[in-house]
């Protein structure tokens, strides 16, 4: 896979503390473009994990010191995704043991905001093993 | 000591994008600092160019201090920092109306800050910029002392009717500070074996890269043509995938009259020396330097081309033999 394909990065999957004391898992992901972009053109998920579609309702982006919701992605016209970053993908609902190893798989869809009509798919399956954030 | 280029230049010169090295920037085998000293160890500058938006991680506002700390880089390595791509973001909610102009015009205005504030000496920017707002944007790069050329990039050409609207209002405001920068991709005379076979690679059938190839040798724009043969693999059965692959030609490649160039000489101020793979024995696999080069060296051109390596787009090559050898091929035709 080319470095401008792929979508899950290199930190890969962690279970992670939260605020309110609960855990949740958090999916490292790569910008599949060549140039940094607003996260407003990037579509994230669908994602499974070992084949199971995973509801986003309640997932949050976390890049660069600071998290919002999935949902206000699409707002996001002024945050700039640097293209050797990885931003994260929490999920509040979801969690697994440390250590195991599961098939994720994540597509990204990037809508370069200067070429109109161009909208790649970035479809990636990865197994993974759980670290402790 | 770099000195800038332009100031003494008696022909073209010659330099290299960033850009081309994507693939070892995006896998982290270099930061910044190491990838700058790489290319001056190489001896591929002095000229250099950056893309704002892949390079710098604080673009489009780049503060003093990182400001600073680029200088400090371009003053160890003695490279030459000529020119900084901004982009026209347009387009920032997908499916939704493009940005207001004024919010538009002040996009540019922060990226040519951040350019200048680097020590650029010229940025390039993009068609998806509508020209009536050139008026507002053009003093503001005299204020700056910072020169604009907009890349005439595939599918686009010197006869495309965007750029002769640009070529319009370019007479109409008469400054020295707009101006052209070709990207040799839009006069491609094929598509690059070795795009075909990263294509053949992922699986693509012979097929689908028949129909590509007939479909790209026709007028129209990109996203009509990818769409026409999106529809067209869909209905016989190619995966999306492998259609996608496929698509990436009408976005980065077309095919016009390489000597078309002629036109637009006196108002190029750099040159994206775009190219996918330099043989050995020097030549091009899809453009045609011999036919191309002579034209702005003919007509006194004594700015940069920077060697743009584009195939790590689809493979995985050292793009570093690859520049080496374009610079070459270059110097070949050029002489010196």
């Amino acid at each position: 896979m080319l470095p401008v394909e792929r979508v899950i990065g290199e930190e890969g999957l962690a279970v992670c503390q939260q605020d309110n004391g609960g855990k949740a898992l958090r999916l490292a992901m790569r910008l599949p473009w060549y140039r940094s972009l607003p996260f407003s053109v990037v579509e994230i998920g669908p994602l499974s994990i070992d084949g199971r579609q995973i509801d986003l309702g309640d997932a949050l982006i976390e890049y660069d010191g600071a998290r919002w919701p999935l949902s206000e992605n699409g707002e996001k016209v002024d945050t700039f995704w640097f293209i050797r970053d990885s931003a994260f993908l929490v999920l509040p609902s979801q969690s697994a043991e440390v250590g195991s190893s599961h098939e994720v798989s994540l597509n990204l869809f990037v809508s370069p905001p200067y070429i109109p009509g161009m909208k790649r798919t970035n479809p990636q399956t990865c197994t993974l093993t759980v670290q402790a954030a | 000591m770099a000195t800038n280029a332009n100031d003494t230049a008696s022909g073209p010169q010659t330099g290299v994008t960033l850009y081309s090295f994507t693939n070892e920037f995006l896998t982290r085998q270099f930061e910044l600092d190491t990838l700058l000293a790489e290319v001056a160890r190489r001896g591929l500058g002095p000229n250099i160019e950056i893309i704002g938006f892949q390079n710098f991680r604080e673009f489009p506002d780049v503060s003093d201090a990182f400001a600073e700390r680029f200088r400090e880089m371009i003053a160890e390595t003695g490279l030459n920092p000529v020119s900084c791509a901004i982009n026209s973001d347009r387009f920032l909610k997908p499916g939704q109306q493009p940005i207001e102009d004024a919010a538009l015009v002040e996009y540019h205005k922060r990226q040519l800050r951040s350019a200048k504030k680097l020590g650029f000496s010229l940025v390039r920017y993009q068609f998806a910029l509508p020209v009536h707002l050139l008026p507002e944007i053009a003093p503001y790069a005299e204020e700056l002392d910072i020169r604009m050329g907009v890349e005439v990039h595939a599918p686009m050409w010197a006869g495309h009717p965007a750029v002769q609207a640009y070529g319009e209002m370019y007479d109409k405001l008469d400054t020295p500070y707009l101006g052209w920068i070709p990207d040799f991709g839009g006069t491609a005379s094929r598509i690059p074996e070795s795009m075909l076979d990263a294509a053949r690679a992922k699986g693509a059938k012979e097929d689908l890269l028949d129909k590509l190839t007939e479909v790209w040798l026709e007028e129209g724009m990109s996203h009509e043509k990818a769409a026409a043969l999106r529809e067209w693999g869909l209905a016989h059965g190619h995966e999306p995938l492998h259609i996608q692959a496929a698509c990436l030609a009408f976005f980065i490649l077309s095919n016009h009259d390489p000597r078309s160039w002629a036109a637009l000489v006196d108002r190029t101020i750099h040159i994206h020396g775009k190219f996918y793979g330099v043989s050995e024995d020097l030549v091009e696999e899809a453009i045609d330097y011999d036919t191309i080069l002579p034209l702005f060296k003919d007509g006194g051109f004594t700015g940069t081309m920077v060697s743009e390596w584009e195939g790590h787009a689809y493979d995985m090559r050292d793009a570093f033999e690859q520049v080496r050898r374009h610079q070459a091929m270059a110097r070949r035709i050029w002489g010196g």
